[in-house]
């Protein structure tokens, strides 16, 4: 093969070589976004979601004390039993939505579970209720039928929360080592394929370099006219071949005329 | 010996004189001291055979 040749195919190796790179890099890339967003898409926003909720269902019970507190003024009453219902409603439909959506079964019966003992907390917080209006805002009466009745939902949401944010930990720790993994098979192979094409590119040029060495030894010793013992093994298809095949005819040529000039002097 | 590879030498002294001989040396990469030493091979004639066909077309 002509050196020409040799070195117009290593330039389309690299080429080749770094475009393969890049494209193994953006498709990384998208892989490692594709793992990003269904993390962000999922687990982040359910969990979120379950922080909504937790939020949601604090504020309700705090409604309901401010019931308790401030409920004996007509106008009051109304604005915070109205709050309190909102609130009641936002974390059950909220409740229910994330339900439907989580995957672990765990956390999906959790959910249910609590779906039911806030139901029958809210049962019993609307029976207190009309006793507290019933019996001329009577809180302490009031109190005492719904205390601790929160403790149960609350467990069991806290349970939910938990659970959704170990979950996010444990998919981003996973999203890591696959990232970890896929960057460390990407410089294993970009560098074996550069220690490659190194070594290729290496042999080729020490042989163009070992044979051009040899070229210029037999043209130094024919611009000398030294031909004496001088034999041209310089071959092969490329163009220092061709050359060394030129030399042989100059190499020829010198020696036909040294021995012409040798017969002259004898005549 | 190369009887035949001598003929192609004194051939080309007599149609081109010296400098025939110094053409067919560069032309056929075999001085005519070694084609004295060397097989008359069919390779051989032919490379001198193209050799003189070249000196004789003038290239």
């Amino acid at each position: 093969m002509k050196i020409s040749s040799k070195l117009i195919l290593f330039f389309c190796g690299v080429v080749a070589l770094f475009v393969l790179l890049a494209f193994a890099l953006l498709a990384q890339t998208r892989t490692v976004s594709a793992g990003y967003d269904a993390l962000l898409s999922q687990q982040v926003r359910q969990a979120e979601a379950a922080r909504v909720v937790q939020v949601g269902f604090k504020k309700q019970v705090q409604e309901w004390k401010d019931i308790l507190l401030r409920g004996h003024t007509p106008a009051d009453l109304a604005r915070y039993t109205g709050q309190f219902h909102d609130e009641e409603t936002q974390v059950r439909s909220g409740a229910t939505v994330l339900a439907a959506a989580v995957r672990d079964p765990a956390c999906r019966e959790l959910l249910d579970q609590f779906l039911v003992a806030h139901r029958t907390m809210g049962e019993k917080y609307q029976a207190a209720y009309e006793a507290y209006v019933g019996n001329n805002f009577d809180f302490k009466l009031a109190d005492r039928m719904v205390r601790g009745q929160d403790r149960a939902p609350t467990d069991l949401f806290d349970q939910v929360v938990r659970r959704l944010n170990d979950d996010v930990t444990a998919s981003v720790a996973a999203q890591e080592r696959a990232v970890q993994h896929a960057r460390n098979l990407a410089l294993a192979l970009s560098g074996g394929l550069l220690f490659g094409l190194g070594l290729v590119g290496f042999v080729t040029v020490s042989n163009i370099l070992r044979r051009l060495g040899r070229l210029k030894a037999v043209s130094d010793r024919l611009a000398r006219a030294d031909i004496e013992g001088l034999s041209v093994d310089i071959s092969g298809p490329d163009e220092i071949g061709q050359f060394g095949n030129s030399m042989k005819g100059v190499h020829a040529a010198i020696e036909e005329l040294t021995r012409l000039a040798s017969d002259a002097g004898h005549a | 010996m190369a009887a035949k590879l001598s003929e192609f030498y004194k051939q080309a002294a007599q149609e081109f004189g010296l400098a025939g001989r110094i053409k067919l040396a560069m032309l056929t990469k075999i001085s005519s001291e070694k084609a004295a030493n060397a097989d008359d091979s069919p390779e051989n004639i032919r490379i001198f055979e193209q050799a003189l066909q070249q000196l004789r077309s003038g290239a």
